[in-house]
C-alpha cells in the first residue's frame, strides 16, 4: 500500500499536554501512514479526545510536535491545517440544509459556486444521500447526521480525517452496520484517519492499528491480530477481550520461558524474568480446552499447562458458552461452542488444559507498588 | 367525567382570560374610528379623521423620533454588551457566574419607579445633565436584562462544537463566530432586539423622571395630550403602535416561530 520508506502522513513525536496540574498526554508518540486508520482505543478519561484535539489544532501542547504531511503543524491554527473532524454530537450546522452543510468548508475556501455544487453531489452521493441535499439537518435520522457529518468533512478532502466517537451515538445495529460501510468507504477513497472508541470490538472490527492508551500515555500500538493475541502488558490484554490469570512467584527460568507457581500449581508461561519475581499469567479463555474427566492422563507438560478444578457455572452466550471453573481459591474462565458445553454442568469435576505457547507472564503491577 | 369538567373548566378560564385581555385593545381601535369626539357605544359610522390628526398633535414627531431613537439604540448597544456578558457567564467558567448573571437581570424585577428615582439622583450626584444621553443610559438599564436574559438562555443551549467545527473546516476564530454562531443564534438575538425595543419604547416610569420639557419622549407626551384633550385622536395612535407591533410579532412569528419567543413551547 505505502512505499516502506514513505514518511508517515501523521507524526505526533513525545508530545505532552497539562490542563493545570493535571498531565492529560505524556510525551505521546503515534504515527499514521498515508492511508491507514488507526484507532486511539482505552477508557474514558485517558486523554483520546485530547490527543484527536491537538491534531486538529483545537488545542495546542505543551511539549512534542506533531506534524502533518511532513509539514510541522504544531503552532498552525486549526483552518489552515486542512484535517476533516467528525465529532460525536455530529455539530451539524442547524440553520443550513444538508447541501449546505456539506458545502461549508469549501465555501469558506472560496471556491466557485459549480465547483461546490459538483463537489457536494460527489460527496452525497458518495455517502449515499444524494436525494436529501434540500432537507434541514434536523430532519434527519440519527445515522443520516452522521453521514452528513462524513460527509462535510469529506468534501474539503482533508490530509487527514478525524474521528471522535463518530459512531457511538448510533443503536447497536445501525453502528455494526455504520462501522463496516465506513471502513470500505475509507479504503475506496485511500483516506488517512485516527479514530477515536472505547469500544473494543468497534476497534477490532474497523482499525489497521490500534493504540491502546491508558492514562495518558499509549500502552501499546500494533495491528488487531498482535493486539489480541500478543498483548503487551496486562492493561492490553484486560481492556482488549477476556482473559483469565493468574498470580505467581517465578520458580525458574530461562529460554524467553518460565515457571510459575501460582495458587492452583506450576503453570508455564512464555517472558523473561528473574527467578522470585511476581507476576501474572494469563490467557485468553478460547485457549482453555475443558476436559470433563479429570482421571486421563492429560496432564502437564512441556507444552501444555492442566489445572484440575470443579464447574462452577456455564454461561450461554449464543454460538459459544462461557464456563467458569473454580480451582482452588481462583476462578479460571473458559470458553467453549455449545455442543461441548452443553455437556457440561454445574458442580462436575473438570480439567482445564491449553497450550504454554499462548500463556504470557506479565511483571505484577500490584507486587511492585 | 371529573376530568372532562375540569377541562371543560379550564378551557372556559382561559377563554374568559383571553377576552379580559383583549377588550381594552377592541376597545381602543374602536374608539379611533369613532366619529364623534365623544366615545359611545354603539358606534355610529365610522371615521378615519382622528388618524389624519395624529401628525398635527402638538410635538408629535419630535416625541417620536426621540422615542425610536432611544429604543433603536438602546436595543442595539445592550445587544452586543449583554451578547458578550452572556457570553463570559455561559462560558467564562467564573466564579459566581450565577450571581453575575442574577444581578445583570435583575433590574427586571425592579419596579420601574424605583429605577427612575435611583437613576435621577444618581446622575445628580454626579453631575450628569444631558436629557438626551441620560435617557439612553436609563434605557440601557431597562433593555439590558431582558437582552442578557435571552441571550445567557439562548447560549446555554448552543453548542459550541459547532464554532470548533467551523474552525477545522477553515474558518477563523472569528469567522467561525460570525459564520456558525451568529446564525445559530439569530433566533435569540431577534427576540432579545425585539422584547428590548419594545420594552425601551413604552416605558415611561423610568422615562418621566429624566425628561425636560424639551425633551419628552412618545408614551409621556400621550399621556400629556390625554389630560390636555381627551379625544380620540389618542386611540388612533394607540391603535396604530397596536398595529405596528403586530406586524412586528407576525413577521418575527414568521422567521423563528412565536412560541419561542414567548417560551411557551421547546
Ligand atoms: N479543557 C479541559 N480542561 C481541563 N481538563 C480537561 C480539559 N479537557 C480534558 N480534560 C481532562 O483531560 C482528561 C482526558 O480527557 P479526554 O477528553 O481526552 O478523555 P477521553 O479519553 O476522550 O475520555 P472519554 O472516553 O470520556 O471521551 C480528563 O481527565 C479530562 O477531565
Ligand atoms: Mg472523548
Amino acid at each position: 500500500m505505502t512505499a516502506p520508506d514513505a514518511p508517515p502522513h501523521v507524526a505526533v513525536r513525545r508530545v505532552s499536554k497539562r490542563y493545570g496540574p493535571l498531565t492529560v498526554l505524556d510525551r505521546v508518540d503515534l504515527t499514521v501512514d498515508r492511508g491507514e486508520l488507526v484507532t486511539l482505543l482505552g477508557p474514558s478519561g485517558c486523554g483520546k479526545t485530547t490527543l484527536l484535539r491537538l491534531v486538529a489544532g483545537l488545542a495546542t501542547p505543551e511539549e512534542g510536535t506533531i506534524a502533518i504531511a511532513g509539514r510541522d503543524v504544531t503552532r498552525v491554527p486549526p483552518h489552515r491545517r486542512n484535517v476533516g473532524v467528525v465529532f460525536q454530537s455530529y455539530a451539524l450546522f442547524p440553520h443550513l440544509t444538508v447541501a449546505g452543510n456539506v458545502a461549508f468548508g469549501l465555501s469558506v475556501r472560496g471556491r466557485r459556486r459549480d465547483e461546490i455544487d459538483r463537489a457536494v453531489a460527489r460527496t452525497l452521493s458518495l455517502v449515499r444521500l444524494e436525494h436529501l441535499g434540500a432537507r434541514r439537518v434536523s430532519a434527519l435520522s440519527g445515522g443520516q447526521q452522521q453521514r452528513v457529518a462524513l460527509a462535510r468533512a469529506l468534501a474539503v478532502e482533508p490530509e487527514v480525517l478525524l474521528f471522535d466517537e463518530a459512531l457511538s451515538a448510533l443503536d447497536r445495529n445501525l453502528r455494526e452496520e455504520m462501522q463496516v460501510e465506513l471502513r470500505r468507504l475509507l479504503r475506496e477513497i485511500g483516506a488517512t484517519a485516527i479514530f477515536v472508541t472505547h469500544d473494543q470490538d468497534e476497534a477490532l472490527t474497523m482499525s489497521d492499528r490500534i493504540a491502546v492508551m491508558n492514562g495518558g500515555r499509549i500502552e501499546q500500538l500494533a495491528d488487531p491480530k498482535t493486539l489480541y493475541e500478543r498483548p503487551a502488558t496486562l492493561f492490553t490484554l484486560g481492556f482488549v477481550g477476556q482473559s483469565t490469570r493468574l498470580r505467581g512467584t517465578v520458580a525458574a527460568a530461562g529460554d524467553g520461558m518460565v515457571a510459575v507457581d501460582t495458587p492452583v500449581g506450576r503453570v508455564a508461561a512464555m517472558g523473561q524474568f528473574l527467578a522470585g519475581s511476581s507476576v501474572v499469567v494469563a490467557t485468553r479463555p478460547e485457549h482453555l480446552r475443558v476436559v470433563a474427566d479429570t482421571v486421563g492422563h492429560e496432564g502437564s507438560d512441556r507444552a501444555r499447562n492442566s489445572v484440575d478444578g470443579r464447574i462452577r457455572a456455564v454461561i450461554f452466550q449464543g454460538s459459544r458458552s462461557r464456563i467458569e471453573v473454580a480451582a482452588g481459591d481462583q476462578v479460571l474462565l473458559a470458553e467453549a461452542p455449545g455442543r461441548i458445553a452443553s455437556a457440561l454442568n454445574p458442580g462436575d469435576a473438570a480439567r482445564l488444559v491449553w497450550p504454554v505457547a499462548e500463556t504470557f507472564a506479565y511483571p505484577d503491577p500490584e507486587a511492585r507498588a | 367525567m371529573t376530568a372532562r369538567l375540569a377541562i371543560g373548566f379550564a378551557w372556559l378560564a382561559a377563554l374568559a382570560a383571553v377576552l379580559f385581555l383583549a377588550v381594552p385593545l377592541l376597545t381602543v381601535v374602536a374608539a379611533s374610528v369613532s366619529p364623534t369626539p365623544v366615545f359611545d357605544l354603539p358606534l355610529e359610522g365610522a371615521s378615519l379623521r382622528w388618524y389624519a390628526r395624529i401628525g398635527r398633535l402638538d410635538g408629535f414627531w419630535p416625541a417620536l423620533s426621540l422615542s425610536l431613537q432611544i429604543a433603536l439604540l438602546s436595543t442595539a448597544i445592550a445587544l452586543v454588551i449583554g451578547t458578550l456578558a452572556a457570553i463570559a457567564i455561559v462560558r467564562g467558567r467564573l466564579p459566581g457566574a450565577e450571581t453575575l448573571a442574577t444581578a445583570l437581570v435583575s433590574p427586571l424585577m425592579m419596579p420601574g419607579l424605583v429605577l427612575g428615582i435611583a437613576l435621577l439622583q444618581y446622575f445628580r450626584a454626579v453631575g450628569f445633565t444631558a436629557t438626551w444621553s441620560a435617557l439612553l443610559l436609563a434605557h440601557l438599564v431597562v433593555t439590558l436584562p431582558y437582552v442578557a436574559r435571552t441571550m445567557i438562555a439562548g447560549l446555554a443551549l448552543f453548542d459550541f462544537t459547532l464554532v470548533e467545527a467551523a474552525r477545522t473546516l477553515g474558518c477563523t476564530y472569528a469567522g467561525a463566530i460570525l459564520r456558525v454562531m451568529v446564525p445559530a443564534l439569530a433566533p435569540s438575538f431577534l427576540t432579545a432586539g425585539l422584547f428590548s425595543f419594545l420594552a425601551s419604547f413604552d416605558n415611561y416610569p423610568v422615562s418621566i423622571f429624566l425628561t425636560d420639557v424639551r425633551t419628552k419622549t412618545l408614551p409621556i407626551k400621550m399621556l400629556q395630550y390625554i389630560e390636555e384633550a381627551p379625544d380620540p385622536t389618542l386611540a388612533a395612535l394607540s391603535t396604530l403602535i397596536l398595529a405596528a407591533t403586530v406586524i412586528l410579532l407576525v413577521a418575527s412569528d414568521r422567521l423563528i416561530g412565536l412560541h419561542r419567543m414567548a417560551g411557551t413551547s421547546e
